[in-house]
């Protein structure tokens, strides 16, 4: 039985820096069955409308990673969205190119700057010449050491993360969620033998500017999670180095501090990141937020059941590496 | 209604006036808080970094806590709700149980996995119900254009919350208009404050509170509120270097959910502990009674 039709009313961003003019909308109207994928509307439009409509797609299955693009301002694949439920929640569907990427033409964008810190993550396997597996062993691994990886071998180098990422709009020193997921599966990978300086130099670059805000998680079209391996980066290269960067001194200064009292102390807590030097640097700020917030200044009290946390920590926290 | 009360870090501290505001709501509509001094930091998203595990079992104390004395837990900070909830997660798993129970178990502390965590926001909209704010309101917010802000936690992972819908929340915007204010909608309003990287990269942090604010500004706010203290030092506490940042003057008055509640319930600012915001908060309360 054929399916009802709608209506799509499409918004689609059309740009073209070389052939100048300004950016701009332009409207296409065309009748849809619901279930139909934003990527075969889309073609649809080049084919039967607008021959110049340029964008990047290629398996239409979710496999290649091609057409992902702003649908709504959420960054997702044009050829997983379909047409029916964008348009019941906003009654149009407004399709931009990915965010955080330069424009090159309409929804087509320069991805230079995120393969760069792909590439700087090194993803591949590192072995050392001088220590060969053993023979015949060279790719072996069980069963328990695959489950190690998660989710992260499902990435598709979409961008979807890395679009709808704020630290990556913020901050180019920060590589994005996709590159991290990636060191993160080289990382556990128990035939990598870079696993320690891997661990050392993500520290300087980049990793403590992740904000765990899990946009990247919500935009990931394959469920790799990417927020929750960079958690899980953060917590190794503690373990493989200690607090050697703010974001590092930050976490361990953190967890001393609510075993001293069960519950933060703040001032204290800019004093173990920042150090007494840098903290003067705050100090200006701090008198502002003083003059209002007196307290700031006074140690909180300390829990009932203080003792309980001490044995939780002296149980599950045992080692002392790099805390201070 | 009963509830455990988790007021968090800041609400003790820094964060006073949230505490203020929230004890004033809950009074005004029925909800009786217990309190237990006993209950410790959530690890606002830091401790886990530095050892998952160890957070998770200070959390299933805290829930356990809760349990024993039969009641769900009210948070009003959307971190402290992210973290308690991300520790309901992990004690199903079967793997962290069989390293948290035996120590747990020392204290004669044992977590059955029966506590709800709810924020404040949830409270309100689901148990009390919008409606029945509305019947209560004394001095409607009616002029006031209110941006959200959430507070990623409250959101996201969806895996975690199982929220109405991370992605178009709107129980803050339903309850903004039942207290007569007009919710205002951007982008912003559910994307990060910054204050995870405040102490660690403070001119990133900044550019991304104040990128938030002028976008909530640019759709029209006369002033942002929040469910989250750690949102609210960044947009409030840090405003003038996120006003520095983008150099230009934000002024951007930022309350705390309860306080506007508050406010359209009849407390007074000094009751909401409003003096204590560094951004005066006095040009968004001079729209109260303008037209819409």
């Amino acid at each position: 039985m054929p399916e009802e039709m709608v209506t799509a009313q499409i918004d689609v961003f059309r740009h073209d820096p070389a052939g100048g003019g300004a950016p701009r909308y332009q409207r296409f109207t065309l009748e849809l069955p619901p279930h139909t994928p934003v990527l075969t509307a889309l073609l649809r439009i080049r084919a039967e409308q607008d021959p110049s409509l340029t964008l990047r797609y290629s398996c239409r299955s979710a496999i290649c990673g091609s057409c992902a693009m702003q649908i709504n301002s959420k960054s997702r694949l044009a050829c997983q969205t379909p047409i029916g439920p964008e348009i019941a929640e906003h009654g149009r569907i407004v399709i931009e190119p990915m965010r955080n990427q330069g424009g090159v033409r309409d929804l087509v964008v320069d991805q230079t700057s995120f393969w760069e810190a792909y590439d700087r993550m090194r993803p591949h396997l590192i072995t050392d010449p001088l220590r060969p597996m053993p023979e015949g062993r060279e790719t072996s691994m069980t069963p328990a050491q695959v489950e190690q990886f998660r989710e992260t071998p499902r990435c598709i180098a979409c961008a979807a993360c890395y679009s709808a990422c704020p630290a990556v709009e913020a901050d180019a020193a920060f590589p994005g969620p996709m590159a991290l997921a990636k060191l993160y599966r080289f990382v556990v990978d128990p035939r990598d033998q870079a696993r320690q300086d891997r661990l050392v130099r993500i520290q300087t670059e980049g990793l403590w500017l992740c904000l765990r805000c899990h946009l990247c998680t919500e935009a990931c079209p394959k469920d790799v999670r990417p927020s929750e391996r960079i958690r899980d980066l953060k917590e190794m290269a503690i373990a493989a180095q200690g607090g050697t960067e703010r974001g590092s001194r930050h976490a361990i200064g953190f967890k001393q501090n609510i075993r001293e009292r069960g519950q933060l102390n703040e001032m204290k807590l800019v004093l173990q990141t920042d150090g007494i030097l840098g903290s003067v640097g705050q100090a200006g700020q701090g008198f502002k937020i003083w003059r209002k917030k007196p307290e700031i200044s006074k140690k909180p009290r300390r829990i009932e059941g203080i003792e309980e946390i001490e044995q939780i920590y002296e149980a599950l926290d045992p080692k002392p590496k790099g805390d201070r | 209604m009963k509830i455990a009360y988790y007021p968090g870090c800041v609400a003790q501290e820094s964060g006073r006036e949230l505490d203020m505001a929230t004890r004033w709501v809950c009074r005004k509509l029925g909800i009786e808080l217990v309190e237990f001094p006993t209950f410790s930091c959530c690890g606002s998203g830091f401790v886990d970094e530095a050892n998952l595990t160890l957070n998770v079992a200070l959390n299933a104390r805290n829930l356990a806590i809760a349990e024993r004395a039969g009641l769900d837990l009210l948070t009003v900070c959307s971190t402290c709700q992210g973290m308690l909830t991300l520790a309901n997660v992990k004690m199903t798993e079967p793997a962290m149980r069989a390293r948290i129970d035996p120590v747990l178990a020392k204290l004669q502390i044992a977590y059955g996995g029966k506590v709800r965590v709810k924020h404040l926001l949830e409270v309100l909209v689901n148990d009390i119900g919008v409606e029945a704010i509305r019947a209560k309101v004394r001095r409607p917010l009616t002029g006031m254009n209110v941006g959200a802000f959430y507070g990623c936690h409250l959101l996201r992972p969806t895996l975690e919350l199982g929220s109405e819908s991370a992605e178009e929340p709107r129980a803050f915007e339903d309850l903004l208009a039942a207290i007569g204010a007009t919710p205002v909608m951007y982008r912003g309003r559910v994307m990060c404050c910054g204050f995870p990287i405040l102490f660690v990269k403070p001119e990133t942090a900044n550019r991304i509170s104040a990128h938030q604010i002028v976008d909530a500004r640019d759709h029209g706010a006369h002033a942002m509120a929040t469910p989250c203290p750690l949102c609210h030092i960044s947009l409030d506490s840090f405003q003038n270097k996120a006003s520095a940042a983008v150099g230009q003057k934000l002024n951007m008055p930022v309350f705390h959910l309860p306080q506007l509640v508050g406010l359209a319930l009849g407390a007074s600012p000094e009751e909401l502990g409003l003096p204590r915001h560094l951004v005066p908060v006095e040009p968004a309360m001079a729209r109260i009674g303008t037209p819409p």
